[in-house]
Parts: C-alpha cells; sequence; structure tokens
C-alpha cells in the first residue's frame, strides 16, 4: 500500500520575509496522494496555492515540515539531484505553455528527454508516440507560433509525459484557453489519467472542473479547509 | 547533464534565431581578428621582403663606401678658391685604405669596386650607365650569376684586357630584344671601347650602396680600369665641366671569416677609418648582420604594439558581447526558468550559455580570419606590397576567439544559471 504513495506532505510550513515583514503562507499543510489519482488543489489567490505548487515541483523549499516523493525525502536532496529528480519524476505544465518558440513541436517535446541524455533516435520516436496521444502526430514539424493556444497546451502535456515521471504537475492549464478547449484539455487529461494510470495534481483557482478530479484539496489562507477523496470515480471516461 | 552535442546544436540555433544580433555582436571580434590578420600579413610582408634585401648583401661581410663629402655641394662659395682644387676633387676610400683593411684581423678578402665615371656611348647618344673595376672576386662576392659568356680569368687582369661583363639590365638598354650577337659586341666611353664577354642573370644580387644592383652595371677588371682611366675621372664629362674627381674605391666589400668577431671587426674598421680619414666622412660602413639585427628589434617593438592593439581591440569586443550576452540572459528568463523547471542542471544553463558566447566569438574569429584575408590580398593587389599569412597567426586567432568567449562569456552564463526558476512559473 505504501508503495502507492506518491507524494506526502507533513506538517508544511512556509514563511516569506520580504523587506522584515513575516508572511506566513502556509500553516501545516499535510496530505498524501496515490498513484493515478486525479488531484485538484483548488484556492483563491492568496490562498497559498503557488507557493504550494513551488513546493511540490521541488522549486522552492519549505521551512518546516516534510515531503516525500516516491519514498525519498526531497530535503535530503543537493541541488543536482534535486534537478534530476524533477527531470524525471515530475512532468510541468504551466498557464502559458512555456513551450520555446524556436524549436518544431517535437524538438520541444524532447526537451526534457534532452537533459536526461537519451540518444536522438530514441527521443525521435518518443516524442512520434506522445504526439499520437495528444492527437498532434500529423504536427511534429511545426512552431508553437503556427498552433492554436489548445494545440500548444497539447505540446506541454506531450512534453510532460516524456520521461513517464511520476506525477504531473499542472499550473492553471487552462487558464490561457476559452472554455470549449479548456475542456477538451480538460478531457485530455481525463484521459490520460484514465487510460495510462498517470497521477496529476492540478492547481487551479477554477471550481468548475471539479467532477474531474479524484481528490479535492481546497486551499484557504495557507491551510487545508476541505479535503475529500472519490476512490471510485463516477463517471467513467468519456472520449 | 546535456550531452555536449545537443548543448552545440541548441546553441546554434539560438544564434541563428537572432542573425543580425549575433553579426552585430562578435562584430569586435570580427574587426579585432581582421586587423590583427592583415596587420601581421603585411608585417610580415614587408619583413620579409626587407630581410631579403639585408640578406643579399650577405650577412658575412662589411661594406666600406665613398661618400661624397657634404660640403662640395655649395659650388658657389668655392669659386673664389684657387683653380686646383676646384678642378680636382678627391675623396673617399684609397688604396692605402683598402691595403690596411685587407690585411685587418678577420678579414678574408676584399672586392673592390670603383665607378669610372665614364660615359657610355651608343650611336650618337650617351647613356647614362655606369662602368666599373671590379677585383677578381665581385661576382662571387656580389651574389651575382652569369646567364652567358665567362667572368674574367686571372689573366685577363694581368693582361689589362679591354673586355667587360654586363648586367641584364644594361643588355636591355643598349641592344634589342632578341639580338644574339651580345657577347663579342662592344661597350664604346670616349676614351676606350670594351668587348662583351658575360652577360649577368636578372637575379637580384647584392644592392650596392650609390651603385644599385648589378643588374645596372658594366664591369671591367679592375687593372683594365687603371690602364685605361688611370685612376682620374671628369665628372659629368658630357657637359662642358672641367671639374675631375678623383676616388680610389668606391665600395669595398669585405668578407670576415668568422660571423662571430664581426663587431669588433666592423669597429676595427670604423675606427682606422676615422682616423684615416679625419677632416671629412667622405665614407660610410655597412654592415648587412647589424642590420638585420636591428631591423629585428625594430620588428620586435612593432610586434608588441600590434599585440597590444590586437588585445585591446579584443578586449572591446569581448565586452561588448558580455553586454549583450548579459541582456540576452534577462531577456530569455522565461526560457531558462521553464528549462530549470523541465530538469536542467544549473552546470546545463551554464554551458548552454558559455558555448553560445564561445560559439559567436569563435565564429567571429573565423570571420575576422577571413576579413583579414581579404584585406590582406587587397593591400597586395592594389598598394603592390607582398604580405604573408602564416597558419600559426590563424591557428593562433582561432584559438584566442574561442578563449575571449569562454573569459566574456563565463560571468553572463554563472548569472543565466543563478536564476530562480520560482520566477517564471508565477502565473502572470
Amino acid at each position: 500500500m505504501n508503495n502507492d504513495v506518491v507524494v506526502r506532505l507533513t506538517d508544511i510550513h512556509k514563511t516569506y520575509n520580504p523587506g522584515g515583514l513575516k508572511v506566513h503562507v502556509l500553516k501545516g499543510v499535510s496530505f498524501s496522494i496515490t498513484r493515478g489519482q486525479f488531484v485538484g488543489i483548488l484556492g483563491t489567490s492568496g490562498s497559498g496555492k503557488s507557493t504550494m505548487l513551488n513546493i511540490l515541483g521541488m522549486l522552492d523549499v519549505p521551512t518546516s515540515g516534510s515531503y516525500f516523493l516516491d519514498g525519498i525525502d526531497v530535503s535530503s536532496l543537493s541541488d543536482s539531484e534535486q534537478a534530476t529528480f524533477r527531470n524525471s519524476k515530475i512532468g510541468f505544465i504551466f498557464q502559458s505553455f512555456n513551450l520555446f518558440p524556436y524549436l518544431t513541436i517535437e524538438q520541444n517535446i524532447e526537451v526534457p528527454m534532452i537533459y536526461k541524455r537519451e540518444a536522438p533516435r530514441k527521443r525521435r520516436a518518443r516524442a512520434l508516440e506522445l504526439a499520437k496521444i495528444v492527437g498532434l502526430g500529423h504536427r511534429l514539424g511545426h512552431r508553437p507560433t503556427q498552433l492554436s493556444g489548445g494545440e500548444c497546451q497539447r505540446v506541454a502535456v506531450a512534453r510532460s509525459l516524456c520521461n513517464q515521471p511520476a506525477f504531473l504537475l499542472a499550473d492553471e492549464p487552462t487558464g490561457n484557453l476559452d472554455e470549449k478547449t479548456g475542456n477538451e484539455i480538460m478531457a485530455l487529461f481525463h484521459k490520460i489519467n484514465r487510460e495510462q494510470n498517470v497521477t496529476i495534481i492540478m492547481v487551479t483557482h477554477n471550481p468548475l472542473f471539479e467532477h474531474h478530479y479524484d481528490k479535492v484539496i481546497r486551499l484557504r489562507d495557507g491551510r487545508i479547509v476541505d479535503s475529500f477523496s472519490d476512490p471510485l470515480p463516477q463517471e467513467p471516461a468519456q472520449s | 547533464m546535456m550531452r555536449l552535442s545537443d548543448i552545440i546544436s541548441l546553441s546554434m540555433l539560438n544564434l541563428r534565431l537572432h542573425k543580425t544580433r549575433s553579426l552585430l555582436t562578435s562584430l569586435g571580434v570580427i574587426f579585432g581578428v581582421g586587423s590583427v590578420i592583415s596587420m601581421m600579413a603585411i608585417s610580415e610582408g614587408a619583413k620579409r621582403s626587407a630581410l631579403s634585401q639585408i640578406e643579399s648583401m650577405g650577412i658575412d661581410k662589411i661594406i666600406v663606401y665613398s661618400k661624397k663629402p657634404v660640403f662640395e655641394a655649395s659650388g658657389g662659395s668655392s669659386s673664389g678658391r684657387s683653380m686646383q682644387n676646384s678642378a680636382v676633387e678627391r675623396y673617399g676610400i684609397t688604396t692605402h685604405d683598402e691595403e690596411y683593411l685587407a690585411k685587418l684581423e678577420n678579414v678574408e678578402r676584399v672586392t673592390t669596386v670603383r665607378n669610372t665615371r665614364q660615359s657610355i656611348i651608343k650611336g650618337q647618344d650617351r647613356l647614362d650607365l655606369k662602368l666599373v673595376g671590379v677585383s677578381p672576386c665581385f661576382l662571387e662576392d656580389s651574389s651575382s650569376k652569369l646567364a652567358s659568356g665567362r667572368w674574367f680569368s686571372p689573366a685577363d687582369y694581368q693582361d689589362a684586357q679591354n673586355i667587360c661583363v654586363i648586367g641584364a639590365n644594361v643588355k636591355r638598354k643598349m641592344f634589342q630584344l632578341g639580338s644574339t650577337d651580345v657577347i663579342g659586341g662592344t661597350i664604346k666611353t670616349p676614351l676606350a671601347s670594351f668587348k662583351i664577354v658575360g652577360i649577368l642573370k636578372n637575379d637580384n644580387g647584392t644592392n650596392l650602396p650609390e651603385l644599385g644592383s648589378p643588374n645596372d652595371l658594366i664591369m671591367i677588371p679592375a687593372n683594365t680600369d687603371k690602364n685605361s682611366f688611370n685612376g682620374y675621372v671628369s665628372e659629368s664629362s658630357g657637359r662642358r665641366s672641367s671639374k675631375v674627381v678623383l676616388v680610389d674605391y668606391d665600395i669595398l666589400m669585405i668578407k670576415v671569416r668568422n660571423l662571430e668577431y664581426i663587431d669588433n671587426t666592423s669597429k676595427r674598421l670604423a675606427n682606422f677609418m676615422e682616423k684615416s680619414h679625419p677632416k671629412t666622412k667622405d665614407w660610410d660602413i655597412i654592415v648587412p648582420l647589424e642590420l638585420l639585427k636591428q631591423r629585428e628589434a625594430t620588428q620586435n617593438i612593432f610586434t608588441i604594439v600590434m599585440s597590444s592593439i590586437a588585445g585591446i581591440s579584443l578586449l572591446v569586443g569581448g565586452i561588448g558581447i558580455m553586454n549583450i550576452m548579459l541582456a540576452s540572459v534577462s531577456e530569455r528568463k522565461k526560457e531558462i526558468g521553464t528549462r530549470r523547471a523541465l530538469g536542467a542542471q544549473k552546470l546545463d544553463i551554464l554551458n548552454q550559455f558559455l558555448i553560445e558566447t564561445v560559439i559567436l566569438t569563435t565564429l567571429g574569429g573565423l570571420l575576422g580570419i577571413a576579413l583579414g584575408v581579404g584585406l590582406s590580398e587587397i593591400v597586395t593587389r592594389f598598394a603592390n606590397m607582398p604580405t604573408i599569412y602564416s597558419m600559426v597567426n590563424i591557428l593562433a586567432s582561432i584559438f584566442i576567439s574561442s578563449f575571449v568567449g569562454v573569459v566574456f562569456g563565463t560571468y553572463p552564463a554563472w548569472r543565466a544559471a543563478q536564476q530562480n526558476p520560482i520566477d517564471v512559473l508565477r502565473s502572470e
């Protein structure tokens, strides 16, 4: 059972000291996420969800508390090991896609594999495979500027999956998209979650997609105010 | 960690993305390297031609030559003096000097040259060619070679034969192109005529002070000169001037035995000449080896100056590149943050920016070399100056421009690696 816990946070505190003024952003947050869960971390701005995202993404360290990723205490890792961990365990998806405009779609998908020193041949095969999964197999040679926002986010999803991470960490992935495209992207996440058993953590202020999540963690003022799990999905995957 | 090939292709991609900016950025290095290469090529060319000129005089020789004293030029004031003084003008190296110098330690032999100052007659014209009386070793000591015919034999000297050997340019001036009867022909002066027995090869022989290249001379045996003209020559005999010039020897080419002591020998030689000619400095001395050394010393100073200029221009170019790269780092913060989130090590980011800078400066260096080579070709073609670029200079330029990239790329690359990825991920 323990093997299936991907993320375990225990009593996470985070304080900032901008100009001597102490700001307590996270005030003792604890939760765990098991493999295959689709988790939504919800909160309004100022609730501490951005800080939560940074800590989960190993871009920031908590002031106190422990973070275990795949059974390993992240705080024990060196800067370089953390980078390696980010590369292999976490698949980042950003609100504004963060694709590299000068790279082709294929090259964009390959970036995390480049940092993993994968051979070019293997990278290309994997990029093609993932592009097909997100429905962009025919556009590998294009550049991000030639794609719509929804298509860009699909590329980002493909990129996040390429190293078979422990979980995808999505930051407002539909924030820059219209409602229809947003729904399509959510459906894509849903499909990946159901079909490939990929763990997804989505940080958002948007309560609209709550029905997609197996687990919802609601943050307010640095604390979890509400958390519920839905071990059995009520509606089956539609695709 | 990224593979090196991936870093390089990524850097190339980034540079190609900003072609104009990359070009402008590396302009400093391009011009720096370009000017260094072309200046080096020009100075190397100038050095070689100067050296070959000096070397043609023979580095194992000391050359002493007669110089017309300066005050003789003011003819107006000398009119009041006695007729004898103005009619006979005696100056320069004497027979006595030659005899003494030939006996000096470390002197192997002395080759003498005397300008007879006779005019040469061709039909009705008098040509301004130089007829010189020379000693037997002249051919060898002036580094000349015969194109056809022969040099003077000992018997020719003994009998003071009226024969001559002419330089290639003399042949060109005296005879029509393609004449076959040059050897056996005659050279005429108002007092005597000489049968041509040999013609010199058109080579750059020793450049003789006041006389020029052997190519422009008509040579007769010294003894013949003595017999025919008796040491006395009238200057500018073409005009109605009665002035008589008496010069025993115009040039002594003194070959030394041991090159190591050439300094000492030339000093003793000069000392003697000073004592022998106490009133006027009607002689001068050239030590080709010394000229060579001086030339090299000048060259070294020139090289130091050149390298400092090169260093400064590369420094300026490097600072320019650093500036642009720093701007590029802050412009690409988002890219850096994203790469870090996707798993780039700090070292990956550092390498990416560093290699980008090194490629930029190295390509700049290559363009600079092309520019430098182009410039020196232009100089060669239009200014008619020889230019020589060495492989060493070119390789050194490539190495140095890469090195400039490392030196001035490290700080921006380090700054890039220190960027905090959180800044990027915070939603706008």
